[in-house]
């Protein structure tokens, strides 16, 4: 088989400021015609960097150092720009990664793809009237299982959900029918079950079309669906390669291994089962509703139903995962916990007080913290790691002297060394990042700390000794945990009970060993069958759901 | 996200669908709103500022007796919330009272001049958008090049100089090099002027089909104009400027350039419609101030003016002219930004439709 796109030696440099940096060393990766290619790597391993070369996308800072990039076994580094920009779109094109930021909000969706396809019309010496191209565009549209292409065409970026304009963007992919198709982790910002109906659409959309695809994941689950052969990078250098197979069941170098071990299996002797906890429940919702009104000039306008009628308990020492999509209420059930909005039903008992009936005083701030999303955007960036933890203590009513003791004794508990008190957040790692997070948390000694996906923004190898460090410290210092994700195979090991919430609703609630391996509610069923899985056994293992139950309880569910 | 206006944030985030009508409502009750405290506030600083309205009126040789008959007929011995609604009811009908310096009706006053500042201010602004729209563009484009730094020279220029230093500058250019340029008033007065309908010189001499008076009214616009809009031009630049730099960065033009969509089709097209949002904010806030602070280059072109009226009633403490002045350029500023909040309702359709989730 000839190889499609063949790259050798490749090295890329960026240049800032006078100094260069090698981000790809030596890449070397081969597609063959009608293969599916998987990169994989870390954040900052160059994946991304390896696409924009391919494409002609790169920075102005940065420089080809040397190496081929051959597609059709001609060199496209060679090339004119002219050429070059002529296989834009039409050679190989790429699925952008993040459907929420990849449209310009003030213009229509029909616009972006009308000039796609004018332009490369234009360069390929076609012409078109404009009539013809929607007709073309609309015919893509369908192809992307979006079944009203004149509203999606008519309509603007915020008037679609992230599963449409994911597939809008696909459709920008193929509205030139290009033979390489380029994956930049597709569906990653969209919630588990849309992002498994888009690995599915581009799956047949490759195979129906006869296409090559490279796929750029973190993602091993995903990976495992959408590739035949593996390309491991690392700090801009591949490491492994070989088939699928061969990969994931004999890895040799020990970071592949680690990145295969990071993933927390769903079914399977790996699992871990939390213990159950029986204690007397800490926090109690009873019948907890929350509605949000449209304010109106005069009187009230229409309102949204964000919790339905939510009972739940939450023992002390336990690790309550919050589990569903996003929209479904978990924040909102979270924030009402921690006091933060009132309910506008029900009522809230957190530590044997009512939420609410003393206002959010000093000592309830001290029951109950949190950590957040993305440490990047928690920390500020221009306080210092000693900065940041010092203000809870402040709070907290604590001397100047007590608050340096105190912070090094935070540190500790999350495994910083002490030097880490003068660093400010662009030091750090994503993980360290979080970890200080979780210090902050922890400062005003609190009972219970809402994390609010605390993982999902860092790389999975670190993920998991931040979960390894969360659950150190519930041991030791006898936390309570509640626990909002989407990560059901995180949740599956972590949490010691879970509650899966559907429109505001807690549609099924147990421990994790019984909701999964039996579940209930065909919401749920849907939501773990979506969870990409490592192995066929852990495939096998997933319940069974039906289209019809999945159209029900999905919203991006085409077909 | 939220933006900021002036009627208070409106939640263009996840939040439910909005009506253009019903926050049009929203907008109208805030635009009487502000009338409403602007009036009040205008109303009591003019009663508590030491001097008697009636003694200024009269002068210092008036007797006691003038003085308190004087106070009767301008209804000064009625309670101070009486006085206050009668003030806001003739206000709504156009009737500010009479000046304490001229005797003549106050609104009589402003109508004769405001068109001059009006239409002054009015291209004033066209100026601003025609220069610094592309300016800002270009900027951004060829960040860091000798286009740039130009560009950022004379906004800092525009920026620091005050408008009065431009102004004489101005003159004594056109003094010295176009010798029959006029620098002073208007229009040339020898000609006929058109009557109507709008107050504006060069929208009437056109109705009218009048050129001589439009290019005459064009000359002698162009100077003051210029001075005027140079703290505005570099203002605006600037602020096109970092709009465009800080949307290149986005995701969306990454989008186009991936398909080959051309450069210039997503800097004039994609980036400058979205870029122009927050220049075109502030220009609404700034047609607004224009009117009142247009009174510097009013002098010192001899326009005769609403704003140098303005401030002439101030140092003459001629308070029911002082008072129609603040609320008539009230009244502008409001609607500017009524108008702005419809052109971003235009261009931005996250103003009008909910954001999905």
């Amino acid at each position: 088989m000839t190889n499609l796109l063949d790259i050798q030696n490749l090295n890329v440099s960026f240049r800032t400021y006078g100094i260069r940096n090698n981000v790809l060393k030596d890449v070397g990766l081969k597609i063959p015609e009608g293969g599916r290619v998987a990169l994989i790597g870390e954040t900052g391993s160059g994946k991304s960097v390896t696409s924009k070369t391919i494409l002609g996308t790169l920075p102005d800072n940065a420089v080809v150092e040397s190496g081929t990039i051959r597609f059709d076994g001609e060199d496209v580094l060679t090339l004119s720009q002219g050429k070059r920009e002529a296989m834009k779109g039409t050679a190989f094109s790429i699925i952008m990664q993040d459907p929420l930021s990849s449209f310009n909000p003030v213009f229509r969706i029909g616009r972006h793809l009308d000039d796609v396809l004018r332009f490369s019309d234009r360069r390929l010496g076609e012409t078109s009237n404009s009539r013809d191209r929607r007709r073309r565009i609309e015919q893509v549209l369908r192809q992307v299982q979006l079944s009203d292409p004149a509203r999606i065409f008519d309509a603007y970026p915020s008037q679609l959900s992230g599963g449409m304009r994911q597939r809008v963007l696909i459709a920008l992919a193929l509205l030139h029918q290009p033979r390489l198709l380029i994956a930049d982790e597709p569906g990653t910002a969209l919630d588990v079950t849309t992002q498994d109906e888009i690995m599915k659409l581009i799956n047949s959309l490759v195979s129906d079309n006869g296409l090559s695809l490279l796929m750029i994941t973190h993602n091993l689950g995903v990976v495992r669906k959408m590739a035949d052969d593996i390309y491991v990078m690392r700090h801009g250098e591949i490491v492994e390669h070989g088939p699928l197979k061969t990969i994931f069941r004999t890895p040799q170098q020990a970071y592949t291994k680690a990145l295969i071990a990071a993933i927390p299996p769903l079914y399977g002797p790996g699992v871990e089962d939390q213990k159950a906890v029986d204690a007397e429940p800490i926090v109690s919702l009873s019948n907890v509703s929350k509605s949000f009104d449209e304010k109106l000039l005069f009187g009230r306008g229409r309102s949204h139903l964000a919790v339905k009628d939510v009972s739940l308990q939450v023992s002390k020492g336990e690790i309550f995962g919050l589990a569903g999509e996003s929209g479904s209420g978990k924040t909102t059930v979270a924030r009402m916990i921690m006091g933060l909005i009132r309910p506008t039903a029900g009522s809230i008992t957190v530590d044997g007080d009512t939420v609410g009936e003393k206002g959010r005083g000093p000592d309830f701030r001290e029951l109950i913290q949190i950590v957040y999303q993305n440490p990047g955007t928690s920390l500020n960036p221009k306080r210092t790691v000693g900065q940041t933890l010092s203000v809870p203590l402040r709070f907290a009513g604590l001397r100047a002297d007590a608050v340096e003791k105190r912070i090094h004794e935070l540190l500790a508990h999350v495994e910083l060394q002490p030097h880490y008190i003068s660093k400010y957040p662009h030091e750090l790692s994503g993980g360290q990042k979080q970890r200080v997070a979780i210090a902050r948390a922890l400062a005003a000694n609190p009972k219970i700390i809402v994390l609010d996906e605390p993982t999902s923004a860092l790389d999975v190898s670190v993920q998991k000794n931040v979960i390894d460090l969360l659950q150190k410290l519930r041991d030791d210092l006898g936390l309570t945990f509640l626990f909002i994700s989407h990560d059901l195979s995180l949740m599956r090991n972590f949490c010691s009970h879970i509650a899966i919430m559907l429109r505001g609703e807690v549609v099924e609630s147990g421990e994790p060993r019984q909701v999964f391996a039996d579940p209930q509610h065909p919401y749920t069923r849907a939501l773990i069958a979506a969870v990409p899985v490592m192995s066929d056994e852990e495939d096998r293992l997933k319940p069974q759901t039906s289209i019809e139950e999945r159209r029900r309880y999905l919203a991006d569910t085409a077909v | 996200m939220r933006r900021f206006t002036l009627w208070g944030t409106i939640s263009t985030g996840p939040a439910m669908q909005t009506n253009p009508a019903q926050l049009m409502l929203k907008r109208l009750v805030g635009f009487a709103g502000v009338m409403f405290v602007l009036s009040a506030m205008i109303f009591i600083l003019a009663r508590i500022v030491p001097g008697d309205p009636a003694r200024i009126a009269l002068g210092p040789s008036a007797t006691q007796q003038q003085v308190d008959e004087m106070r009767l007929e301008m209804g000064l011995d009625a309670p101070l919330w009486q006085q206050y609604t009668d003030y806001v009811w003739r206000g709504i009908q156009g009737d500010f009272g009479k000046s304490l310096i001229s005797g003549r009706q106050v609104s009589d006053e402003i109508a004769a001049l405001l068109p001059a500042t009006l239409e002054l201010v009015i291209v004033t602004v066209l100026l601003i958008v025609a220069v610094s729209i592309p300016l800002g563009v270009m900027t951004a484009r060829y960040r860091n090049s000798w286009i740039d730094n130009v560009g950022r020279f004379f906004s800092i220029v525009g920026v620091t100089m005050p408008s009065f230093l431009f102004a004489i500058l101005l003159q004594l250019i056109a003094a010295n090099f176009l010798s029959d340029w006029p620098v002073l008033g208007r229009v040339n007065y020898s000609l006929d002027l058109p009557d109507g309908p709008t107050g504006l010189l060069l929208v009437d001499s056109v109705v009218h089909g009048d050129w001589r008076v439009f290019w005459s009214a064009l000359q002698h616009l162009i100077f003051p104009s210029m001075a005027l809009a140079m703290a505005g031009i570099g203002q605006i630049t600037r602020i096109t400027r970092s709009a465009m730099i800080e949307h290149q960065r986005r995701d969306h033009v990454l989008t186009l350039k991936s398909f080959g969509v051309p450069d210039r089709v997503i800097v004039f097209r994609y980036l400058l419609k979205l870029s122009s949002i927050a220049p075109l904010t502030i220009m609404g806030l700034e047609f607004a101030s224009l009117i009142g602070n247009a009174f510097v280059v009013e002098l010192v072109f001899s326009w005769g003016g609403f704003a140098s009226y303005g401030l002439e009633s101030i140092l003459q403490k001629d308070l029911n002219a002082v008072m129609a002045v603040v609320l008539v350029s009230g009244f502008f500023f409001v609607v500017a930004n009524l108008v702005i909040d419809i052109v971003l309702m235009a261009i931005d359709p996250r103003l009008r439709f909910k954001e999905a989730k």
